[in-house]
């Protein structure tokens, strides 16, 4: 046994002094402060010193020229205002369908499943001026829908909204109706009436209502391009991936088995998105959010494109900070750069202390 | 017939996992499906459940088709194999989960929680949530969610497969207990035919997506259908030979076959079980086999004996009593007689 055992030492050495793990464990200590001091330094120089320096610009004529800065100007004030008005609307279009694409790649097995995970990351990878540009080949004027929009949008606004409440209305209707011929009573068994006679109320009341209520102006051409809508989608365009990206993996890692329980309990879809699934991934989903927001805030070149850049009217909070640039009003351009950079730094603090409640193996509240 | 199966197949791409399987499940009866991994026992679960669809065939419940309902229209109770309680919400809220989508009275609720966490013994754990329970405990809450909507039909999906075998023998026991307590309709599936044994009163072998046996522990267990059956159920001597002439020929054996009395000899193999094969000093007269002991391991009340033919070479083991064990006083290297109480013969069926 000794002599086996030496023998196996000997030979065991050499290739222990060949193992990766062994320079790792012998790095002198000067390696060790040197790449710490360097990795110290250049965030440093390129990223801490230029934020404080945004404070230190905008608070350079004392805090009365600051908020002066910030709210004196009627552009400026429509800036802030506007980005508070885009980012929610474009936020909450991605919450919509950033669920809805998570559930479908989580839960379903479908052809095109792949193309689908490749294509909610392409806003990632494409320049946000080509996706501005996209919208403005679209809806611009010299775009496909534009000259109709311009001319008929706000006319045909009411039958389209009208239309999209008759087919959810149908979709519904044949979403809740059982399956069996044996388990249908009543207006479930006569899908042709039903159907379409509950279509047409849908479309007609909603119509109605949309005209009693003025809900639309008349006499007025619908903008997209250099105008509000543009703007918010071309930053829920940027920012789509986030929410999705975020609540995928965590819904992947919950697996479907609570949700198939509670409907084997007797749950209906709703009632299990509600009290399964969102209670779930109700932390990815902030984080994703928070993430999204963030960036929202501070897009620039799509919103830039379709925007027009028109002072007091299609300028968010980037757009008029670039502005004030240009125009060499630099105490100006620093007070607003400041609001996004303590958002930011908001942003960053939240983000943090979720990832403490989100644990990274499953995205589930300890 | 509480639940009638009449050939469902269900495939999973190439998979066939079921193949037209036709079972009836009698009322008040609990039911093991037994079967390897893969061998369409949690598919066809999950078909009963309403949580697969069946590519072909129809699932009866209490006379009424029930192929086309959702799961939520079955009224079948389903526990998990990894539990699947809902994390975020207390031991209560889980329970009471089936009768708040019911739209039950927040009382009536209260106190059919109570009742039911009185039945799995875990008063007072309400309030706590899923993660601060043990494997066991979280097991039970399973099975009184599943039961708080009283389901007229309960199945369960390898209902102890994740727990350490102490808690595994706790639980086993304690399901017995309560199936005769409140008498549901139970199907389980498992692995373990030891599991299966104890617990159910009615077992259905499963393999390859198809039913090998069913019948109650003692019938499947005595009379085997065939050879996969007999294999899966615990130790099994094989020896390999032939019929012809109404016999069964082993090198040193030979056993009456009588359901093959054609001149043409077969393939065949005789199976023996570990406790069936009697050990003897001097050979008896009768058809027996000369081997040698290799291993004794006396383990328990029963010392397993491993051999080997001398003729042959074949490999066998033998289990016989502590008391049997001590009169013979075997050692290893002695040379034995080793003859079978009990064969089973199977022919491998003609596959065109």
């Amino acid at each position: 046994m000794p002599a086996d055992t030496i023998a196996l030492t000997e030979k065991a050495r050499p290739q222990a002094a060949a193992a990766p793990g062994w320079r790792a464990q012998q790095d002198p200590p000067w390696v060790k402060w040197s790449l710490t001091i360097a990795a110290l330094a250049v965030v440093g120089v390129i990223i801490v010193i230029p934020m404080v320096n945004v404070f230190v610009e905008a608070f350079a004529d004392g805090a009365g020229a600051y908020w002066k800065n910030l709210f004196a100007d009627p552009d400026t004030r429509h800036s802030i205002g506007l980005t508070l008005t885009v980012v929610p609307i474009a936020l909450v279009a991605n919450v919509v369908f950033g669920i809805a694409a998570a559930w479908a790649i989580a839960r379903f097995a479908f052809p095109g499943r792949t193309f689908l995970i490749a294509l909610i990351d392409l806003p990632f990878s494409v320049s946000p001026v080509v996706a501005g540009l996209m919208f403005v080949l679209i809806f611009g004027l010299q775009g496909y829908f534009g000259p109709f929009l311009r001319r008929d949008g706000y006319a045909v606004m009411p039958y389209v909204i009208a239309s999209l409440g008759a087919l959810a209305s149908l979709v519904g209707y044949f979403l809740f109706r059982p399956r069996h011929p044996s388990a249908r009573r009543g207006l479930w068994k006569l899908p042709a009436i039903a159907g379409a006679f509950g279509a047409a109320v849908v479309f007609g009341s909603l119509v109605l209502l949309q005209q009693v209520l003025h809900v639309w102006p008349e006499n007025a051409s619908l903008k997209v391009i250099f105008a509000t809508p543009g703007l918010v989608l071309a930053t829920a365009f940027v920012t789509f991936p986030f929410v999705a990206r975020e609540l995928i993996p965590v819904m992947e890692a919950i697996g479907p088995e609570e949700e198939l329980a509670a409907i084997s309990l007797g749950a209906n879809g709703w009632q299990m998105f509600w009290h399964v699934t969102v209670p779930n991934v109700k932390w990815g989903l902030v984080y994703g959010v928070i993430l999204c927001n963030a960036r929202a805030m501070g897009e620039f070149g799509a919103v830039y494109v379709v925007s027009g850049h028109i002072a007091g009217q299609t300028d968010t909070m980037p757009l008029r900070i670039e502005k004030l640039f240009q125009e060499y009003n630099l105490p100006g351009a620093f007070a607003v750069a400041s609001v996004l950079t303590l958002l930011a730094i908001v942003t960053l603090v939240i983000k943090s202390k979720l990832e403490d409640k989100v644990s990274p193996s499953t995205g589930v509240r300890r | 017939m509480s639940i009638v199966i009449k050939n469902v197949s269900k495939s999973f791409g190439d998979f066939k996992a079921l193949r037209d399987v036709s079972l009836e499940v009698p009322e008040g009866s609990l039911l093991a499906l037994l079967g390897p991994s893969g061998s369409g026992k949690t598919t066809l679960l999950r078909i009963i459940a309403g949580l697969e669809v069946a590519d072909s065939g129809a699932v009866f419940h209490d006379g009424r088709d029930i192929t086309h309902f959702t799961a939520r229209d079955r009224k079948i109770g389903f526990v998990f194999q990894h539990y699947a309680l809902f994390r975020h919400m207390t031991i209560a809220e889980n329970i009471g989960y089936g009768l708040r989508v019911r739209g039950v009275a927040k009382s009536v609720r209260q106190a059919k929680v109570d009742e039911l966490l009185k039945l799995i013994r875990l008063e007072g754990l309400g309030p706590r949530y899923p993660g601060q329970l043990s494997g066991g405990q979280r097991q039970r809450v399973a099975l009184a969610r599943a039961l708080a909507a009283q389901p007229t039909v309960l199945l369960l999906d390898e209902p102890f497969g994740a727990l350490d075998a102490k808690v595994r023998q706790e639980l086993r026991s304690w399901l017995r207990r309560l199936h005769q307590e409140i008498h549901v309709t139970s199907v389980f599936v498992t692995h373990d035919q030891e599991e299966a044994f104890e617990v159910a009163d009615q077992v259905v072998v499963m393999n390859h997506g198809r039913i090998e046996q069913a019948g109650s522990p003692a019938e499947v267990f005595e009379q085997p259908a065939n050879a996969f059956v007999m294999d899966f159920l615990g130790n099994v001597n094989v020896f390999h030979g032939r019929v012809e002439l109404g016999k069964a020929v082993v090198p040193g054996l030979e056993v009456a076959y009588p359901e093959y009395p054609h001149s043409e000899a077969k393939d065949a193999a005789v199976y023996v079980r570990p406790h069936e094969l009697v050990i003897e000093r001097h050979e008896n007269g009768a058809g027996s086999i000369e081997a040698r002991v290799l291993h004794v391991n006396p383990a328990g009340s029963r010392t397993r004996v491993e051999l080997r033919a001398i003729n042959s070479d074949q490999l066998m083991t033998a289990e016989i009593t502590a008391e049997r064990f001590a009169e013979l006083d075997l050692k290893c290297g002695d040379t034995v007689h080793v003859s079978p109480r009990k064969v089973r013969v199977f022919v491998p069926q003609y596959s065109i």
